[in-house]
């Protein structure tokens, strides 16, 4: 289980618990990959993913600078969701725009995002022992991405937090913006349509 | 299998799949990352009272103290001008051109001190 940075933290003067740049470096350099698959899993683009990370690091860095450190995975999930569903606002806004310029008679570029699209994968982080291995788990991998990265949007964030990020139930409601019984429920469904994505691809955990 | 423990099983394959994020995202990732470190300001206290970073002002929360402080010059500027408006105004230039064209009211001629002020400047004259 990952270290985290708001516990067994002794009592000082809120001077000395605030983030250094050092610290803030190092929470970044921590969270910058997680950050950007769950990115890469909302907006199923890496680009689009990139900038959305990039966006969510400045606005920490340059709003929550005189937080304590204790706060910054909290405040930069938060960060992370937000910037998201700005995203999304703008690309709603954007589409729907582009609908009425199309039922006008003015043709339009739509890109539509395939939400069982698999992702790439090109290496695994500890190589196995054979070929054979090897492709077995990147095949794993990928049908593990793409099962997550099909779940219906909340339900993915709160798994994520909770299980990958792991925020406790009031953690991730906050960071969601919604409440602890939303995210229990999120949850279960999210473990449950993950289990039965897996189960029927013959992958046993 | 319950929840916490499926969760358990897959976080591994979720650390894996960020673990294999390409060349060209990792550098992309760690110049994000240096690019908000740039932006990144030691927070100062303000008036020794409030600590703030850099473009956080909108994120100071005062005290009710503070907040008296920092209103205080506005409430004293205020209280200034509406103390001059209901201040009676003694314009003498007004006072001698009344006298002067004889628009003085009646009353001004029935006030006795007004009477030997007048006697006494007519001598001045």
């Amino acid at each position: 289980m990952r270290p985290r940075l708001a516990r067994a933290v002794p009592h000082r003067p809120r001077e000395n618990l605030l983030a250094t740049r050092k610290e803030l470096s190092d929470f970044l350099s921590s969270v910058e990959r997680r950050a950007f698959k769950q990115c890469v899993f909302s907006v199923q683009d890496e680009d689009t993913a990139l900038d959305l990370v990039q966006d969510a690091m400045l606005k920490l860095s340059e709003n929550y600078a005189a937080r304590p450190r204790e706060e910054l995975p909290l405040i930069f999930q938060r960060i992370v969701q937000n910037t998201i569903r700005d995203h999304f606002r703008r690309n709603r806004v954007r589409s729907a725009w582009t609908s009425l310029w199309s039922s006008l008679g003015f043709t339009g570029e739509t890109d539509e995002a395939d939400p069982l699209e698999t992702f790439e994968v090109e290496e695994t982080g500890s190589i196995p022992a054979s070929p054979a291995e090897r492709l077995e788990q990147s095949q794993v991998m990928a049908i593990i991405e793409e099962a997550v990265q099909a779940l219906p949007e909340r339900q993915r964030q709160a798994f994520l937090l909770r299980y990958w990020e792991d925020f406790d139930v009031s953690e991730t409601a906050k960071a969601m913006g919604c409440s602890e019984g939303s995210v229990k429920t999120h949850c279960s469904r999210a473990t449950h349509a993950l289990a039965k994505v897996l189960r029927s691809r013959g992958i046993t955990l | 299998m319950n929840e916490k423990d499926f969760g358990e099983r897959i976080r591994p394959w979720l650390e894996r799949s960020a673990g294999s994020v390409g060349e060209i995202q990792a550098t992309r990732l760690r110049s994000a990352r240096l690019r908000a470190l740039d932006a990144w300001r030691e927070p100062v206290r303000l008036v020794g009272f409030v600590t703030v970073g850099a473009g956080t002002a909108r994120m100071i929360k005062y005290s009710i103290l503070q907040q008296g402080l920092l209103w205080l010059p506005i409430a004293l500027l205020l209280a200034t001008l509406v103390a001059k408006s209901l201040a009676p105004e003694v314009d003498l230039g007004e006072l001698d051109a009344q006298l002067l064209t004889g628009e003085l009211p009646i009353d001004a001629f029935l006030d006795k001190d007004f009477d030997n002020w007048l006697k006494n400047a007519s001598g001045s004259f």
